[in-house]
């Protein structure tokens, strides 16, 4: 009987519902099922079927009584959280960026990616030191380019980047959507991310 | 076996659309908790061993506004939360017995009908 309880709390617990909420709801079980016991019955005279499936009923429970802040059956929320925004821009630039130059970088065996000079610093700044098969854009060559301009070959990095985009956009689309970890757990109320409980 | 199964489903599904209308016309013979209000059904010879709990029907109900509860001593027992029809409830329940029994009526017709052609 208290593990029937106990189980209940747990997924009362993991639905968000509120602990005096919880706490009630599990006294008003408790004491029905122990008069029922009292009286010679057992968990199913008060519960009927659902005496075998303590989660799913504390979870019809929880959702009728409208105390739960997990995801509702009626659609998703169109809410985004402003993290979850920048996070997925971030991610898709940088994979569309690295997977760009990995493409331009086939077309000509090699690509040399340029950035400015540090002022102040002498000599070029380099990430990788140029070397057989690298190209080296030497000088200004455009007006983003400033005095001692050095290369890097991109592909080891590029690939690197271009996986760790495609991985992050996959990791996050599963968070994202996900029923236990994602925001569509909260829905959107007045502005604000608040539970639905009323 | 097939068809014990098919009646035990239909039972259900049927018992299901009027359960909140059971629980409501229970409540209308003075406040009770959950458990009292199953014993109420079964000495109307309704038993819901077998199927769903009333609980989330009873909270659907108060979520609704169709009863209201307040807690009190049981018998000797711990504090309980009763459950009573609310002036909404007692509006909810004369309309649900008028369509419930023109729904019977209706159905009652029809599985007439049925029975005077395949049993003259």
């Amino acid at each position: 009987m208290s593990e029937f309880v106990d189980e209940c709390r747990r997924e009362w617990r993991r639905l968000g519902v509120p602990d005096p909420v919880a706490s009630e709801m599990a006294a008003d079980l408790t004491a029905d099922l122990e008069e029922a016991e009292a009286e010679g019955g057992s968990p199913e005279d008060v519960l009927g079927n659902s005496a075998f499936d303590p989660r799913r009923f504390a979870a019809a429970w929880a959702a009728a009584r409208g105390v739960t802040s997990a995801p509702t059956p009626e659609g998703p929320s169109l809410w985004r959280p402003p993290f979850a925004i920048a996070l997925a821009v971030l991610l898709t630039v940088l994979t569309i960026g690295a997977g760009l130059a990995l493409l331009v970088g086939r077309s000509s065996s090699s690509i040399a990616f340029v950035s400015r000079r540090i002022a102040g610093v002498p000599g070029p700044f380099r990430l990788f030191a140029p070397g057989p098969g690298r190209v080296v854009v030497p000088g200004p060559v455009g007006p983003f380019m400033a005095r001692g301009v050095a290369g890097i070959d991109l592909h080891p990095l590029g690939l690197l980047v271009f996986m760790v985009g495609v991985v992050g956009l996959g990791l996050f689309a599963v968070w994202y959507w996900s029923p236990w970890f994602g925001p569509r757990r909260y829905h959107r109320n007045g502005g604000r991310r608040t539970p639905n409980w009323h | 076996m097939w068809c014990m199964g098919k009646a035990e489903g239909r039972r259900s599904q049927l018992l299901r659309g009027v359960l909140d209308l059971c629980l409501l016309a229970v409540m209308g013979d003075g406040p009770a908790y959950g458990y009292e209000m199953t014993k109420r059904l079964r000495a109307r010879g309704l038993s819901i061993v077998g199927e769903g709990s009333i609980y989330p029907v009873l909270g659907r109900l108060e979520r609704d506004g169709l009863v209201e509860t307040h807690r009190a001593a049981s018998n000797g027992g711990p504090p309980r939360k009763y459950y009573s029809l609310s002036p909404e409830g007692e509006l909810a329940l004369e309309a649900g017995v008028s369509e419930w029994q023109a729904a019977r009526d209706a159905v009652d017709g029809a599985l007439g009908l049925v029975n005077a052609e395949v049993m003259p």
